[in-house]
Parts: C-alpha cells; structure tokens; sequence
C-alpha cells in the first residue's frame, strides 16, 4: 500500500517539525488531499495566531468549526476553553463551575500541571472522532515545533502516571493508548532540506521512538530548489541557485542514510501561500505518493 | 557604523522559529570579540555544525567554553539546559543538603519538572543572570528559545513570582492537610470540597506528590523571588538590547509584528530589527529557466514584506535586509565572513 493511502487509514495525523519548515501548509495539503479521496477530514490548529484559514482562504476559525471545502474543517483551538469546558461537564452545578473556572487557583493550575493542556487537546480529537458533529473520520493536528510536538505526543502518558487513580488519570491512559495504537495514529514530520531542520528531524525519529515507541508515517521535504540545468548562463545568480540546489540534495542524501522510511519531496513554488499553492502541492503530493 | 546591532551589556535575539537566531547569534558574538569585549554567547542546543563551528560540545553545558581570543576580547560559548539549571538552583537554594535531597527524590520533580510550562524559559533568564552577575563578560548575547508562544520568556521572571504567592501554593503549605492544624469550619469545608474533587477527577496521589514537592521547595521561594525581580530589572535595563530577527517575504510580517507589539506593551528595549534570509534578485542576462522564474518570485517575494514591514512598524528603529547564504556558515572561517558581511548590511530606513 502506498503511504498516502495508509495515511487515509488512520484516524489521527500529527504534523509536525521544527519551526517555519511548513507544518501548517502541510496540514492544509494533507488535508485537502485526503478529503479530496472521499474521507471527513477536521484540521486541528492549536497556534493561537491562526493562519490555517489564510492557507485554505477561508473564514478565521476563532474557536468554532468551520467548513473550508467539501468533506473539509478547520478549528483553531485554545486549551483552557478544552479545559473549561471539561469541568462544566464533570461538574453539573453552573454556579459551582463557574466559581471553579473562573479562580485564580484554577488557571495557575491549568498553567503549572504538565501534560495537562496538551492531553485536553488531544482529547478533543479524540472526542471529535467519536462523537463530534459533524461527524469526521480523521483528525490532522497541525502540532506545535519539534520539542513541544514530541511533549504533546509524550503527555497523556505522564499525566496517567502521575493522576493514577482518578478520572483524568483514567482519561490520559485511554488517550495514550491510543497514540500508541499504529493502526489508528500516524505522525508526519515536515522538515526543509537544510541543515538544522533534517539534523532536527533526525533527532526527533530517534526521541519519537526512545519515548514513545513511534515510527513517523511520513516525512515530507519541502520547499526544495530546483536544479539548474547547463544551458543557464553562468553568473551569480546561477551558483546561488546551484548552490541551494547541492545542500538540498546533500541534506536529503544525509536524511536517507539514517531513514529508510517514506519520504516525500515537494518543491520551492513560485506561488503565494494560499489556496492555489495548496492545491498545487496536493497535486504534486498525490504524484509523489511512495 | 553598523546600524547600532552590537549595542548594550546585554543583547537578545528573539524571533520565530525558523529564522536563523542561532546563526545570527553566533555571528554578531564574534563580531563582538573582534571589537576587542569580551563576549560570551549562550545559546539552546544549536545544530551540531554550528556547535562544530563554535568548537563547543555537550561540555559547555556545565561552564562556558573558549571560541577564540583576540586581543583583549574573547568569544566563549554556552548552551543552556534547563533541568540542570534547576538542579543547581536547588543546591544554591536549599537550606541544607537534607533539603536539596528531598526535592531531587520527589517523584513529580523527577518526571515532570522539566516539562513544567515556563520551566525552559525562566532557568534561561536564571542562567543568564548569573553569567552576567560573574563579571567576566563585557558582553552576553542571548540566543531565545525556540518557543510557540513567542515571549513567554520575557513572562518568566513574573509567573516564577506569581506561582510563589499563589493561593494554590498557599493552601498546599496549610498542615490541615495532614490533620494536625486546626481550621475554620468554612476552611475545612472548602478543602474537603477541592480534595474530593481532586480524589474524583485528578486523583490523590497526585495532588499528595504535588503538595509534598510544594512543601520541599518552601524554603526555597524567598531566593526565587528576589532572583526573580532581579532577572525582571536586567531585562527592562536600558542596557538591555532585544534584537528582533524576522524572516522574509509578507507571509512572515505578521509574526514580526506580533514581537514588536509585545515588546513595546512590555517596555523593552528595541534594537534594530533584522530581516534574514532575503533572497537576491537575478542579475539582468541569468536568463529564463524555470530557477530563475523562482528566484525572481522569492526576490520580489521578500522586498514586498520588507516594503510592507517597514510601511507598518511605526518606530524609528533601522529595518536591516540580511542576504539569504547559499550556504550556511560551517565552521570558524565562514562564520567569520558571514559575521563581517552582517555587520556591513545596510538599513533600508
């Protein structure tokens, strides 16, 4: 099977990547790609500076679910109003919840227990798949850079170690066995063919697997340079263009040594970021697919 | 002249990820030791060809480590790691060994004090002030940690000071908690009520390890708060200089402008602000191929969001382009001529 198709399997996709390598445009492709092969796909955004709706040109998403093509949703969610809205679910008394929600004890708690807000987050995904309106078959969560996307996988499990016993500790356990569950979650990682974004994106193959036993699904390299072909007369120009070309084929010569999984590559367009690269780069993906 | 990039005690580089803050970092902490000061750049694990480039491996994360020497000025290199930062915070704090023991064996400390939200952000300030307080550096040149939102570093030293006099931490100190103070029957009322919601819903062992590491660390908080308003007035310092590094093209406009907004709501001070990673227009006869159909788009790309930072940031500060490298610099040498091309770059207003 190939690995697009695999990627339409599952139920939960976390992109991500060291910072400004193109997690959110990947989210947005990915998702386009696979709502385009007929499954209910949401994007989960969890970047309070929304752009995900800028990519996909459609309204900002400002916490509610909104429709950004057929078959297509975007959200950008914010963990306390997760968290807040879990307590006005386990607590019944309005009053009460409200006096809970809105104390300061609360919010420091919310700020200082790890692993908390990024569980609430992945709980929503879970929720969504299981009874979310409208009904989705895959959640694709364009997740924070490197470090703090391997912390939100690695969350759950610390939080049902350190809560054993109670409800949300009961609630982590459920959700880290779901992130360990291959058949139904996938992480991509998005990296540039430069230097500290594949030395990243090596170490984070190695921190995924040590921590949490995962293999990525996929990586995707983006933006790459084209070649140059002989005809191109010589000049400044051309070695700065020769140049960039030779670290990216250098650097993704460096990636393949050590990965020997699927890997896409996608290039440098000469298109605005938006619906049309988005569609483009589907099309390219799509091609690509190993 | 240069634009006033190497000035002040203390320099700053923020930005979003992505950008090239280590490598700017690292270039104008040389440039900084040719000028004769002594320097030191501290820096988050940085990628190991920079780390080759700087000479420095995991040993500089316990004390800085030379670069070069020039002169009377030097160039030492340190990386930062949060947790043993903490550790030796703790050992610094702690009244008696005894002490110090009791935290380093409490199990939330263990598995989680590293992953505490903010922890990463405040031990690099604590790092920072100490290395600035020894009085062996003219110079410190922060490299900001890679976070997603943006400036919580800046908020560190205040949350440190607001989680100390929390309520939360308060109540958590109470010996109600282990039968033996008496209380109000309102108080017993309320803490029954947060202990049966914290049985039901987050469970007792761990609010019990929580309560135990808040009762470790008490009689640490009084040498963490007057830390902490320390490392609060070096940042506000007129000798404190934040460096804002954008990147190119109008995409990128809106994460530079969020820096600036929070930087002047704060009250720090701006430097100028450097616009990396712009790529070159094509020389006239490079022809038509499709690279360079690409290379005309990313030029034309990148003068728009310069045109655009520029017509939307009110201040006076420069706005300084940095020319994309074709290749990053790899070791010593290219950092050096990386360092001295920077240096020459010219604002655009």
């Amino acid at each position: 099977m190939s690995a697009l198709a695999r990627l339409a399997e599952w139920q939960l996709l976390v992109v991500t990547g060291k910072g400004g390598v193109g997690k959110t445009t990947l989210t947005a492709v990915l998702g386009r790609l696979l709502a385009g092969r007929g499954k209910r796909v949401l994007l989960l955004e969890v970047d309070p500076r929304e752009s995900l709706h800028q990519v996909l040109g459609t309204d900002p998403s400002g916490g509610e679910i909104v429709q950004a093509g057929p078959r297509l949703f975007i959200q950008n969610l914010q963990p306390g109003a997760v968290i807040e809205e879990m307590v006005r679910d386990k607590v019944s008394i309005a009053y009460l919840a409200r006096k809970i929600t809105e104390s300061t004890a609360f919010h420091q708690f919310i700020e200082g227990a790890p692993g908390l807000k990024e569980t609430a987050l992945l709980g929503h995904a879970y929720r969504m798949l299981h009874s979310g309106r409208p009904k989705v078959d895959l959640v694709i969560l364009d997740a924070p850079a490197t470090g703090h996307g391997a912390t939100m996988l690695a969350a759950p499990g610390l939080l049902a170690k350190a809560a054993e016993g109670g409800q949300l500790g009961a609630l982590a356990a459920d959700l880290a066995a779901f992130l360990a569950d291959p058949s139904r979650c996938g992480v991509v990682l998005a990296t540039l063919a430069e230097e500290m974004p594949v030395q990243e994106t090596l170490e984070l193959i190695d921190l995924l697997q040590a921590r949490l036993g995962i293999r990525p699904a996929l990586i995707v390299a983006n933006g790459l340079y084209p070649s140059v072909d002989e005809a191109t007369p010589p000049g400044r120009s051309t070695d700065f263009l020769r140049a960039r070309h030779q670290l990216n084929e250098s650097e993704l010569a460096r990636l393949m040594e050590a990965w020997d999984g699927p890997l896409c590559h996608l290039p440098l367009l000469p298109l605005e970021r938006g619906p049309t690269l988005v569609a483009e780069l589907a099309r390219l993906l799509s091609e690509a697919d190993p | 002249m240069s634009g006033g990039l190497l000035e002040g005690r203390l320099i700053v580089v923020v930005g979003a990820g992505g950008v090239g803050k280590t490598t700017l970092a690292a270039a104008l902490a040389l440039a900084s030791a040719k000028q004769g000061r002594r320097t030191l750049v501290m820096t988050f694990d940085p990628s190991l060809r920079l780390k080759d480039a700087l000479g420095v491996g995991a040993s500089a994360k316990d004390k800085p480590i030379r670069v070069i020497e020039d002169g009377p000025g030097f160039l030492d290199a340190a990386l930062l790691d949060a947790k043993r930062t903490f550790d030796r915070l703790i050992r610094t704090y702690a009244p008696d060994a005894a002490a110090a023991k009791r935290i380093f064996s409490n199990r939330f400390y263990r598995d989680m004090a590293g992953n505490l939200s903010g922890i990463l952000e405040y031990m690099a300030m604590e790092r920072l002030f100490e290395m600035q307080a020894s009085g062996r550096y003219d110079r410190v040149i922060l490299d900001t940690p890679p976070t997603t939102q943006a400036m919580e570093f800046l908020q560190a030293p205040d949350r440190m000071m607001n989680l100390v006099d929390s309520k939360a931490i308060r109540f958590a100190l109470d010996p109600w908690w282990d039968g033996k103070g008496k209380k109000s029957l309102a108080f017993r009322v309320v803490a029954k009520g947060a202990l049966e919601l914290s049985d039901r819903i987050i469970g007792r062992q761990f609010v019990l390890d929580v309560v135990e590491f808040i009762r470790a660390f008490a009689p640490l908080f009084e040498g963490f708060r007057s830390r902490a308003l320390e490392v609060r007035n070096l940042l506000l310092s007129s000798d404190t200089q934040f460096l804002l590094v954008a990147g190119p093209g109008a995409d990128r406009v809106p994460d530079a402008m969020f820096f600036l907004r929070k930087l002047a709501e704060t009250g720090h001070h701006l430097g100028p602000i450097l616009v990396n990673q712009v790529h070159p227009t094509p020389d006239p006869n490079a022809g038509k191929s499709p690279g360079m159909t690409l290379l005309h788009f990313l030029a034309e790309r990148d003068q728009r969001g310069l045109k655009l930072l520029s017509s939307l940031f009110p201040g006076a500060q420069a706005i300084i382009p940095v020319a994309l490298e074709p290749l990053p610099p790899a070791d010593l040498k290219s950092l050096g001529q990386f360092s001295e091309r920077l240096m020459k770059s010219k604002p655009i207003k």
